[in-house]
């Protein structure tokens, strides 16, 4: 009966699997994608956001979130979820600060909230937590910008750049491939931008972008100006593409001159 | 010996309070700020038992800045007195209670107006144009009776929380050397110079 | 934790992810929601307007008591949650009469606490966060209801929320849950204005309603309706549930009344 392995609460089966995690993880896949892009001294986190229609009150859809001054959180997965996961980790933040007198760390964070999802995979009669998250900000005292992700098993990990949700392999591909740690501040923004635009087709009015540059310090980019940044990749990709056409052309019209030669040269038939 | 003003005007609130931290006949400290902003335009004053004052002046500010953070709603003052009231209430029938004095004031932003709130460690409250705390209010309150105008400026108000002040000094066996001024309107909480 | 299963048989019936990745008990529920009776709801500068199909007539239904006792309504559709909100269900009654008691007592709660009326976000905010605990914790299924909250509160004014089983929210400036909602939803975005009126809305509102309907009468029988306004001189929020024989002079009012002759006594 391996049937009763996925039905029942997370469990093993026998060959090793928690079923409910890894479809979890399918729940995940199927969110609005998000990304994080460290820089030098800048940590920025772009999501996908879903079209607001035409009567929804726009105040009331929030991907990116605040979970306390210094520290800004977007996830992939069942909103709901996320929503009920944000309001333990405010809490947690404010607690914290009530008893050590201190701010969190970007790290304590992510790792309270990584130890909650951990136990929504092995206590009784709950299932796991539908959302993958991303945590970025400033340790309190500290100029290193910081980004984690946590999983709905409970894994947390630190990144330089990372993606969750909808497509999120092939933007952590292109991330790969683009990424330097020296990025600048606008650098590091046009990036999360640019990676973006290999999953959302509709281009800026469904982006949103949360810029921290210091500790407490954090800007969201309005609609023109990330409009203005998408024109600009749109620019470079043109030129980009006029170059590569007219570089083939030019290897083209070499080969056609080189038969042409060829033909000259060899013996007739 | 501890002492603690607070009037309202137009559009504002002001909250003074001394700045010494004693123990028994000794000082131990002349620049303990005991008004503590909880929020952008919330201002609370606290005095009593040393250790309860700043443990739950503490407790008050961080569960005010969870519920704003919490739901993107700020607390109105009147909801803020309220909470915090019923916090004193309940820990006075807790096994340890906090004996804890405060005056409480805040702009509410919606409405435009400013709002005072005298609550004690019993767990009174009662909103109030003006209010003391300590054996000050045995000397500013029958002063402020006689010239707090609640259309003052905020000038007006700074002259007559001054004679509050100076009375104090005048007749207070032993009255405090400094206080902390803080004064809260649409523009935020501030610090003031008297 | 709400409620913890060590029972095989009750966990297995829990909300649990699908090998894709769907929560279906999520799904079936907002289907049955799909096929409940049509509430609606529209957002205007100076109030909120709620307007809900009743489902459950019959000639020998007694509804005295919604002609005379109770704040109005009949109390199937439109509930009274707090003095600053009204709140319009669809979906399953019993379900949705808990979530009511729930709600109230949440307002309450609040009030107690802050002394003041709950805001209406927080309200919404509250009540799914118990609906998404539903969604999974051992041991329950999900509410199978969805709901509109048409409220008012001094920091945001009027708003207008839709709540869905999953224990997601948003605010909305007129939207539908129910049967025939998509038709509804998309007759509301061609005549929905943003600066529009109370009394404008009342009347988009009963249209929509008589076009969506599958009734051929629309009456008091099959309506409930539901008005929140402030009151012009104590400038607080003035809930009002129509009596059925308001609902009748208004539809008389705005000439929607159909009626059907067999009805007739």
């Amino acid at each position: 009966m391996s049937r009763s392995y996925d039905r029942a609460l997370t469990v093993f089966s026998p060959d090793g699997h928690l079923f409910q995690v890894e479809y979890a993880l399918e729940a995940v896949k199927k969110g609005t994608c998000a990304v994080g892009v460290r820089g030098a001294d800048v940590v920025v986190l772009g999501v996908e956001k879903k079209s607001i229609l035409q009567l929804q009150d726009p105040r009331t859809v929030r991907k990116v979130v605040m979970l306390d001054d210094h520290i800004c959180f977007a996830f992939a997965g069942l909103t709901a979820d996320g929503r009920v996961l944000i309001d333990k980790a405010r809490v947690e933040c404010q607690s914290h600060r009530l008893t050590v007198e201190d701010p969190v760390t970007v790290e304590y964070i992510t790792r309270h909230i990584a130890g909650i999802q951990q136990r929504y995979t092995q206590s009784g009669g709950v299932r796991p937590f539908g959302i993958s998250t991303l945590i970025v900000g400033f340790d309190p005292y500290d100029t290193k910008p910081r980004l984690y992700q946590t999983e709905p098993s409970g894994i947390y990990s630190a990144w330089k750049a990372n993606a969750i949700g909808r497509s999120s392999k092939t933007v952590r591909e292109f991330l790969e491939k683009n990424h330097r740690d020296d990025l600048t501040r606008e650098e590091a923004i046009k990036l999360t931008v640019k990676s973006l635009l290999e999953v959302v087709q509709t281009g800026a009015k469904n982006i949103e972008i949360s810029v921290m540059e210091s500790y407490g310090k954090i800007t969201h980019l309005d609609l023109t100006q990330i409009e203005a940044i998408v024109a600009e990749i749109e620019r470079e990709k043109e030129a980009e593409a006029e170059r590569k056409r007219s570089r083939l052309a030019a290897t083209a019209a070499g080969q056609a001159a080189m038969t042409q030669r060829a033909g000259d040269a060899g013996p007739s038939q | 010996m501890e002492t603690s003003f607070a009037l309202t005007g137009k559009g504002y609130v002001i909250i003074a309070s001394d700045t010494t931290a004693a123990r028994s006949i000794v000082k131990m400290k002349i620049d303990e700020d005991k008004v503590k902003a909880l929020g952008p335009h919330l201002l609370m004053a606290h005095s009593g038992e040393p250790g309860d004052t700043l443990q739950f002046a503490e407790y008050v500010e961080r569960n005010i800045r969870l519920y704003n953070i919490r739901h993107n709603y700020s607390l109105s003052p009147s909801a803020a007195a309220s909470w915090v009231r019923r916090s004193l209430a309940e820990s006075l029938r807790s096994r340890h209670p906090y004996s804890v004095n405060l005056l409480l004031g805040g702009y509410d932003v919606p409405a435009k107006e400013p709002h005072l709130y005298w609550i004690d460690y019993l767990g009174t409250m009662s909103e109030v144009p003006f209010g003391a705390h300590g054996y000050g209010s045995y000397f500013a309150l029958s002063l402020l009776d006689r010239y707090h105008n609640p259309d003052a400026s905020l000038e007006e108000g700074i002259a007559t929380l001054k004679r509050c002040i100076d009375e104090v000094a005048k007749r207070l066996i032993v009255s405090p050397s400094k206080y902390t001024v803080k004064v809260v309107d649409k523009d935020g909480v501030r610090e003031i110079e008297v | 934790m709400l409620a913890t299963a060590n029972n095989s048989l009750i966990a297995g019936r829990t909300t649990i992810f699908s090998p894709e990745g769907r929560l279906y008990q999520i799904e079936y529920a907002m289907e049955a929601i799909s096929h409940a009776g049509t509430v609606l709801g529209v957002l205007a500068k100076d109030g909120v307007v709620l307007a809900a199909e009743k489902k459950v007539t019959g000639k020998l239904l007694d509804l005295t008591g919604a002609k005379e006792g109770g704040y109005g309504g009949s109390g199937e559709k439109i509930f009274l949650l707090n003095s600053n909100v009204i709140g319009g269900v669809a979906g399953l009654t019993a379900d949705a009469n808990s979530l009511i008691n729930h709600a109230r007592t949440i307002a309450q709660r609040h009030l107690l606490t802050y002394n003041e009326d709950i805001p209406v976000e927080i309200l919404t905010e509250r009540l799914c966060d118990m609906k998404q605990g539903y969604t999974q914790f051992g041991g329950l299924r999900p509410f199978g209801v969805s709901l509109l909250y048409a409220g008012y509160d001094p920091q945001y004014e009027f708003q207008l929320y839709h709540s869905d089983p999953s224990g997601n929210y948003s605010g909305w400036k007129a939207t539908c849950i129910g049967a025939n909602n998509g038709t509804a939803q998309s007759l509301l975005k061609q005549e929905y204005k943003d600066d529009i009126e109370v009394k404008d809305a009342i009347g988009l509102v009963l249209r929509v309603m008589s076009k969506t309907m599958d009734s051929t009468t629309l009456g008091s029988e099959k309506l409930e309706f539901a008005v929140l306004t402030l009151d012009p001189e104590t400038k607080k929020p003035k809930a009002k549930i129509y009596r059925p024989s308001e609902i009748d002079a208004l539809l008389q009012s705005e000439g929607l009344k159909k009626e059907d002759e067999e009805m007739k006594p």
